[in-house]
């Protein structure tokens, strides 16, 4: 736009801050509303300027660059180069009929709605539960948070631990209630790893749940479920018919949020199983990184880059329009 | 039974439940901790002791031996990730807020976007494009990496914030002759004071306990945060459990103080972020 001439004299910069005080004689000829219109837009625009930049370098470059790099013939030597040979879709031809990835692809959608499911039913008691009157609710509802603000890499240690074929917690506990007569080898163990992982993915993301949901339920109007109880309608209908209707958008956004941040773990079961045994834990993410950063075929790393940022990106149409609210709008007042 | 006694038997029933789902949630950090105060011999003696068995110091003498560099240069990524997302995020949001730009809707679409683009995405391409520009290795590249989680969601609670306030109170700044950035630095962000602590918090853990891009965009050698720290005592058959837990401890340590200190901008925060942002 004009950012240049007389609307950016006008225009606070870091450097003159303070002193700057009312600039108005810079409008020219133009009235002195429109001239105050644009050093406003010039305001907005600078104030946005970092933002921008980071987008384009933390994000968009990044990208960019990864779409370039998976049509391309990496080695270690070409690391150092802008560009390496053209592949052509060699990598993506490689990726697709690799046994191991076509294993990572699965696990992670097996991960990933298992997490989901659980994640969903528990959050959602929780959220009711703590919704009611009892003592300690309170110091309960901060509590409940607790494996959210944990490093995601600390949880899968922290696990790993409680999942120990001896002196692990996990099977003492299973032992001591009847449900194993033997330890079980979580680990090491092909066909239990993912679901040391699964466990764990659904206890840090349970709070997520019941904190969202939480809030929902309790703005939902009391004279909404008060009425529907005059009318005669039980808890189990109260809730179905009433609750979840109403807090539907909220249910909406957090299963899709739940979805792309569940795809893209990484820390959790590098820190739980890395990817083992015999990769039978392995996720999109955890093989992109080995054929990446181990294997240093960062083409086809590249290409199944591509496949979970595909994954990952089919939800943003529906996340943008779940959004839609909040994307315009530039009043005070409401919330 | 009268319906007092019954509605106080739920109560009680209700508290029962809260406190087993507490347990649930809270035991796994409760087992670092005993875990943390065993000797070596205890750890490997086949049983999991729900109270320290023969408690000792040792494993935090060896951590603190070894990790405390470690610590320091989380503690210096984390307070990097929370200044970066500050500068960034704080000006943009009030830009997204309160001035009708053209580009207003492509901007947040793009953060709501840029939230859920995965890490190793960009961590696989950051590293490449940081070895050109020689930020592999180096804390700016770090930091730079750490922000991407930090600053589509600090932009979006600002916003949610920013939007509450009302556009009178910039109004009368400006009629009283306060430029844009004056307006912005002496009313906006004071105001904005509890907003821009949530967000900083977030921005600050996540500096401290991010793994992924430690593990892809520093090399192993000189910057190593207690995250890499704790992976690196992780042996593929052997693990020093001992210390593996004293050093988890010590990284839990910021999530526990903020839980503690900032636990009212925590849950407001994370809803602000994710539903209305």
């Amino acid at each position: 736009m004009h950012e240049s001439t007389q609307a950016g004299a006008a225009a606070p910069t870091p450097a003159t801050s303070g002193a700057t005080g009312p600039s108005q004689s810079s409008g020219g000829g133009r009235p002195p509303w429109r001239s105050a219109f644009r050093s406003r837009q010039v305001a907005g625009w600078l104030f946005l300027t970092p933002a921008v930049a980071y987008l384009l370098f933390a994000f968009l470059l990044p990208i960019i660059y990864n779409l370039m790099l998976s049509f391309e013939h990496t080695s270690p030597a070409t690391i150092a180069k802008f560009a390496a040979p053209f592949a052509g879709l060699a990598n993506y031809r490689y990726i697709f009929h690799d046994p191991t990835t076509q294993m990572a692809i699965i696990h992670t959608f097996e991960f990933t709605f298992g997490s989901l499911f659980f994640q969903f039913i528990i959050g959602f008691a929780l959220a009711l539960l703590f919704g009611t009157e009892f003592p300690g609710r309170t110091v309960g509802r901060a509590l409940v948070i607790v494996p959210w603000l944990l490093p995601l890499f600390v949880t899968g240690v922290m696990f790993k631990f409680l999942f120990q074929f001896e002196g692990g917690a996990v099977n003492q506990i299973l032992m001591a209630v009847g449900l194993a007569h033997h330890p079980i080898d979580w680990l090491n163990s092909p066909h239990l790893a993912l679901w040391t992982v699964l466990i764990a993915n659904i206890w840090l993301g349970v709070p997520f749940f019941t904190v969202l949901l939480y809030s929902a339920i309790q703005d939902v109007p009391t004279e909404v479920t008060e009425a529907a109880r005059i009318d005669g309608a039980g808890p189990w209908q109260r809730l179905l018919l009433v609750i979840v209707p109403i807090i539907l958008p909220v249910i909406e956004i957090v299963l899709l949020l739940g979805f792309v941040f569940t795809v893209k773990v990484f820390d959790l079961v590098i820190g739980l199983t890395g990817g083992g045994p015999a990769n039978s834990s392995q996720l999109i993410t955890t093989w992109s990184y080995n054929l990446s950063f181990q294997q240093f075929n960062f083409g086809q790393g590249a290409a199944l880059n591509n496949v979970l940022l595909v994954l990952a990106l089919i939800c943003s149409p529906l996340y943008l329009w779940l959004s839609r609210d909040s994307l315009q709008g530039s009043s005070g007042g409401e919330r | 039974m009268t319906r007092r006694q019954w509605s106080g038997a739920m109560r009680l029933l209700r508290a029962l439940a809260a406190a087993a789902a507490l347990v649930v949630v809270l035991f796994p950090v409760y087992a670092i901790i005993v875990g943390s105060f065993e000797s070596t011999e205890t750890l490997f003696s086949g049983t999991f002791y729900w109270l320290p068995h023969a408690a000792t110091l040792e494993n935090y003498r060896t951590v603190l031996h070894a990790q405390s560099g470690n610590v320091l240069t989380s503690l210096f990524v984390g307070l990097g990730t929370a200044l970066l997302a500050l500068a960034v995020a704080v000006p943009a949001a009030y830009a997204l807020s309160k001035y009708r730009l053209r580009v207003t809707v492509v901007i947040v679409s793009s953060l709501l976007v840029a939230q859920i683009v995965p890490s190793i995405v960009l961590a696989t391409s950051l590293f490449i494009i940081f070895h050109w520009i020689h930020l592999v290795n180096t804390f700016p590249g770090l930091i730079i990496a750490d922000g991407t989680y930090a600053i589509p969601f600090a932009v979006l609670v600002l916003r949610a914030f920013f939007f509450s306030l009302p556009n009178e109170l910039m109004d009368a700044a400006r009629v009283d002759g306060a430029s844009e950035w004056t307006t912005f630095r002496r009313i906006v962000i004071p105001l904005a004071r509890s907003a821009v602590i949530t967000v900083a918090v977030f921005a600050f853990l996540n500096g401290w306990g991010d793994f992924i891009f430690a593990l892809t965009i520093l090399n192993g050698t000189g910057i190593l945060p207690i995250t890499l720290g704790i992976y690196t005592y992780l042996g593929n058959y052997s693990t020093d459990w001992g210390a593996v837990m004293a050093a988890s401890a010590f990284a839990l340590v910021p999530a526990g103080i903020m839980l503690v200190v900032a636990q009212r901008y925590i849950a407001s925060g994370l809803t602000a972020g994710s539903v209305k942002g």
